[in-house]
C-alpha cells in the first residue's frame, strides 16, 4: 500500500515540477518590453515570442514585406545584450538577407527598407544563449 | 489507508480538471455560431499562414503620405452595426472598423475614429472578445492629436491579442475572417483612392502586390470549405484572384549589403520587385473588390 502513495506522489511531483519548469520562461514579458525600443518614427506592427524551450533550435515566424516600407526587428533578452539569441532574416526563396550576429558580436536591431515585395521569414537561433528565452518587435515606417 | 489514497487519487483528478478550459472559455466557444467545422488542416499550419498578412495600417501610412485626402465616404459607416447577425458577418465586418479606424487614426480624424471604437468594441462584445478592447483608454489617448502613436499602439495591440485568442481557443476561422475583412477594406480603401488619381504608380503597384496575400488567404479558406458561408466567400476570393493572376510580379535577388549604425544593423536591400499592373487590371480589380465588400458591409 505504502508503494501505491509513493507512486502516486511521485507522479504528482514529477507533474508539478515539469510545470513549473514550463512557467520559466516568459517570453511575453521580453516582446512587450522591445515594443518601446523600436526606434523613433517605427510604428508597432506583431511583438514575437521566442521561446527554445524543450530543446528547440530555432523559432520562425513569417510576414509580407512590401517594396517602400522601412522595417525594423529588436530583440530583448534577460540582461542588456541579446544573450546569444540570434534573428536572421530570410526572403521569399531563403535566401538570406541580414543576420544580427555580425563578426561575433551579437546585434539587438535590424533595420530593413524593402525592396522586394514577398513573404519573408523571421527566424530566431540560440547561439550559446544561457535561457534560450527572449522576445521581440516588428515595426514599420514608410 | 483507502481513504490516503481515495483523496490522492481525487486530488490529482482535480489538479488535472483545473488544466481544462475555465467555464467563461466554454463558454465563448459555444457561442459562437459560425464555421462550427474545423479546418481540414493543423490549425498550427493556420496561425503560420494568419501571421503573416500585413497590418492594414501599412496601407493607410502609404495614402496619407502620397497627400491624398482623408474621405469618410469610402468607409464603411460605423451605424451598421445592427445589420450584422451571425458571427460570420460579424468578425469580417470587425476587420473591416479595424481598418477604418486605422485610416481615420493616421488622419487624425479623433470624431470618426471614436465613431468606429464604439462600432468595434459593440461587435467585439458581441463576439465575447471585447475584454481585448480598453475603451477608456483608447478614448483617452484618441481625444488628443498628441497620443498619436500610442493610440495606434493600443489598437493594434488590441487586435493582435484578438487574434492570439482566437488561435489558443481553436478558433482560428474566427481570425481568418477578421484579417480577410481588414485586408479587403484596405484594398478597396485604395482601389477607390487609384481610381480618382490614375496616374499614380505607386498605388496602382501597392494594389498589384496584393496578389500575394490574397494567394495567402485563399488557401486560408481553402482549409474551410465545410463551412456553408467561407464556401460561398472562397468562391468571390477565387474570382477576384483570376483578376490578380493577370498581374506578374517578377522578383530578381541579388545579395545585400549592411553595416552597424548606432548599434543597428542597417541592411541595403540590392533585390528588386517588378509588378507589371495595368489599368484594366486595377479596373477588374476595383470592381470585384467592391462588390465582395459590399457584400460583406451591407
Amino acid at each position: 500500500m505504502k508503494k501505491i502513495i509513493t507512486i502516486i506522489l511521485a507522479i504528482s511531483f514529477i507533474g508539478l515540477g515539469s510545470s513549473q519548469l514550463a512557467s520559466q520562461c516568459n517570453p511575453d514579458n521580453f516582446a512587450n518590453a522591445c515594443i518601446p525600443k523600436l526606434a523613433s518614427g517605427f510604428n508597432f506592427l506583431k511583438s514575437y515570442k521566442v521561446d527554445g524551450e524543450g530543446g528547440k533550435d530555432k523559432v520562425e515566424y513569417s510576414y509580407v514585406f512590401t517594396k517602400g516600407t522601412q522595417y525594423m526587428i529588436n530583440l530583448c533578452a534577460s540582461g542588456a545584450a541579446t544573450d546569444g539569441i540570434v534573428v536572421s532574416l530570410f526572403d521569399s526563396g531563403r535566401n538570406k538577407v541580414a543576420t544580427s550576429k555580425i563578426n561575433g558580436q551579437f546585434i539587438t536591431a535590424i533595420a530593413y527598407p524593402c525592396n522586394a515585395t514577398g513573404i519573408y521569414y523571421i527566424q530566431y537561433t540560440f547561439d550559446g544563449s544561457n535561457s534560450k528565452c527572449g522576445g521581440s518587435a516588428l515595426g514599420f515606417k514608410r | 489507508m483507502r481513504i490516503v489514497i481515495i483523496g490522492l487519487v481525487a486530488a490529482l483528478i482535480l489538479a488535472s480538471c483545473g488544466k481544462g478550459k475555465k467555464p467563461d472559455e466554454q463558454e465563448f466557444l459555444n457561442s459562437l455560431d459560425s464555421t462550427k467545422k474545423g479546418p481540414s488542416i493543423d490549425e498550427e499550419v493556420i496561425n503560420g499562414i494568419l501571421q503573416q498578412i500585413p497590418s492594414p495600417l501599412e496601407i493607410s501610412v502609404l495614402l496619407k503620405q502620397s497627400g491624398t485626402k482623408y474621405n469618410s465616404s469610402i468607409l464603411n459607416t460605423p451605424d451598421n452595426t445592427s445589420k450584422y447577425n451571425s458571427n460570420y458577418k460579424k468578425a469580417l465586418n470587425l476587420g473591416i472598423y479595424g481598418t477604418d479606424l486605422g485610416y481615420t487614426n493616421i488622419y487624425q480624424q479623433n470624431q470618426d475614429g471614436i465613431k468606429y471604437l464604439a462600432s468595434i468594441k459593440q461587435l467585439a462584445d458581441e463576439l465575447n472578445i471585447g475584454q481585448f478592447f480598453d475603451m477608456e483608454t483608447i478614448s483617452k489617448l484618441a481625444t488628443n492629436s498628441k497620443n498619436l502613436d500610442s493610440l495606434l499602439l493600443v489598437t493594434t495591440q488590441n487586435f493582435n491579442s484578438i487574434n492570439s485568442y482566437l488561435q489558443t481557443q481553436g478558433r482560428s476561422n474566427l481570425s481568418v475572417l477578421l484579417l480577410t475583412g481588414g485586408w479587403l477594406e484596405a484594398v478597396q480603401i485604395t482601389c477607390q483612392v487609384a481610381g480618382k488619381d490614375p496616374k499614380n504608380k505607386e498605388l496602382k503597384e501597392k494594389i498589384g502586390e496584393q496578389k500575394i496575400i490574397l494567394e495567402q488567404i485563399v488557401l486560408l479558406f481553402s482549409f474551410y470549405k465545410e463551412d456553408e458561408n467561407m464556401a460561398s466567400l472562397l468562391t468571390d476570393l477565387n474570382g477576384l484572384k483570376a483578376a490578380f493572376d493577370k498581374i506578374n510580379i517578377t522578383y530578381v535577388h541579388k545579395e545585400p549589403t549592411s553595416k552597424v549604425v548606432n548599434g543597428v544593423l542597417m541592411i541595403e536591400d540590392n533585390s528588386t520587385t517588378t509588378i507589371d499592373v495595368t489599368d484594366d487590371d486595377i479596373k477588374n480589380i476595383t470592381t470585384l473588390t467592391n462588390s465582395i465588400r459590399n457584400k460583406i458591409a451591407s
